[in-house]
């Protein structure tokens, strides 16, 4: 199922991402500041994202909240779903906060997003990340996200990146414990997470789904369970600057549909975890 | 979290005043919701927020902790709060070097190299070069340290 396996045990490390917070300072800015203390790359296929090396949650930057540390592959859901200042989206698996950010900062803090998460431990890492980044357009909400739906709130987008084995950060994990009985347990959980997310979208709203994992039941299955049970179509997905592969079709005896619309990233492509990530649109 | 009131637009610029009289700024807050939670404190959030809505769901936060009402119409401002008004601040603002800086984001507490409008014992906009780190207290010697625990670093 890997594509050039050997590639992706020995990808380099060294090289962590960061993302600007635009809603403090302006991305050029930044640039010139780190520079001076760090080396730094810019991420090709995001101007607000960049590769640096050294500690970077040691310098006066961080402290100020002027970046965000976060995983490279992370940052692409939101550019899939691409979130506008009149939207009101609804991130249900939220925490800790990353793509929440993002969203709210490509928003020019405006609209609304409800970052969900049903793990009141995690909603304090959340809390703190949304305030550290200046963020006004938020409201933390804790449900249970399989039954957010009957609490009454409807998005224009939804953001599920859902609960996984995620196996796609082998790479900085190496020493990781896999089973195939947590996979399928996943994969039912996340079935139930993209049944109440269609319940909260509009007609003709946009769900983007992501996992941080490699295993189809996690993914093309979940896609093709929606397809099949949930009134959604699959739209293509357009991202410049980053190498990605098609989902896969055929996994053992099963066919899944809409996996040539939906996207996977491998971790020994771009530096980044791997990650899965298909955008459906409700009908 | 419990919203205790929902701020009108004369309470809001009651706070906008308060701001304008220990910081000598004026900033317009009325492009927010304001709310306040227990022990005052202030917070803001997107205009278009639907709190009747927000109060059939299990919340557990909203907007931006912006402040904390104190005794003698002072404010204590948050980190984001401070960063918010301490560009255009013209009072009550401690600028210090860049030791000192890096002493104030470990925690410690700090001697300025310049007082901008400082009253003693008040809150004070801590300024290093162009960023805002924060805010402390001016004591006789010495700005006492405000940094929250989660927010500080150990370089």
């Amino acid at each position: 199922m890997i594509p050039d396996a050997e590639k992706l045990f020995s990808a380099s490390t060294e090289w962590k991402s960061i993302r600007v917070n635009t809603l403090k300072i302006g991305r050029d800015e930044l640039l010139e500041r780190l520079s001076e203390k760090f080396e730094v790359r810019e991420m090709p296929w995001y101007e607000n994202g960049f590769f640096i090396k050294g500690d970077i949650t040691k310098s006066l930057e961080y402290y100020l909240g002027y970046y965000h540390v976060q995983e490279a592959g992370s940052m692409l859901p939101p550019l899939v779903m691409l979130p506008d200042k009149n939207d009101c989206i609804i991130d249900i698996c939220a925490a800790p906060g990353s793509k929440t950010t993002q969203m709210a900062m490509m928003m020019e803090n405006e609209g609304i997003i409800f970052a969900n998460d049903v793990n009141s431990k995690r909603l304090r890492a959340l809390a703190h990340n949304i305030q550290k980044c200046g963020v006004v357009n938020c409201i933390i909400l804790n449900h249970d996200g399989r039954f957010l739906w009957k609490k009454g709130i409807k998005g224009d987008k939804i953001l599920l990146d859902a609960p996984c084995t995620a196996s796609g950060k082998i790479i900085k994990n190496k020493n990781m414990t896999w089973s195939y009985g947590r996979v399928i347990r996943m994969s039912k959980l996340q079935k139930r997470l993209i049944e109440s997310a269609s319940k909260c979208l509009i007609d003709g709203g946009t769900l983007v789904y992501s996992t941080c994992s490699l295993e189809p039941e996690e993914n093309e299955e979940v896609i093709d369970y929606a397809i099949k049970n949930l009134n959604m179509e699959v739209e293509k997905i357009e991202l410049v600057g980053i190498k990605t592969r098609r989902g896969i079709k055929r996994w053992g005896d099963k066919e899944y549909e809409g996996a040539e619309k939906a996207i996977r990233i491998w971790p020994q492509d771009n530096l980044t975890e791997g990650f899965f990530i298909c955008k459906l649109r409700k009908y | 979290m419990q919203i205790k009131k929902i701020l009108n637009e004369k309470e809001i610029r009651d706070i906008e005043k308060l701001i304008e009289k220990n910081y000598g700024c004026k900033i317009n807050l009325g492009k927010y919701k304001v709310f306040k939670t227990g022990e005052e404190k202030i917070w803001i959030v997107e205009k278009g927020v639907d709190m009747e809505l927000c109060k059939k769901l299990r919340c557990y936060a909203m907007g931006m902790y912006f402040g904390k009402l104190k005794r003698n119409n002072k404010i204590k401002l948050s980190m984001e709060g401070a960063m918010m008004i301490g560009k255009i601040a013209k009072k009550n603002v401690a600028v210090i070097d860049e030791g000192e800086g890096m002493k104030f984001i470990e925690g410690e507490n700090v001697i300025a190299s310049k007082l901008i409008g400082c009253e003693q014992n008040n809150f004070v906009i801590i300024k290093m070069n162009e960023d805002i780190l924060g805010v402390g207290i001016l004591r006789e010697n010495f700005i006492e340290n405000l940094v929250p625990k989660a927010r500080r670093i150990n370089f």
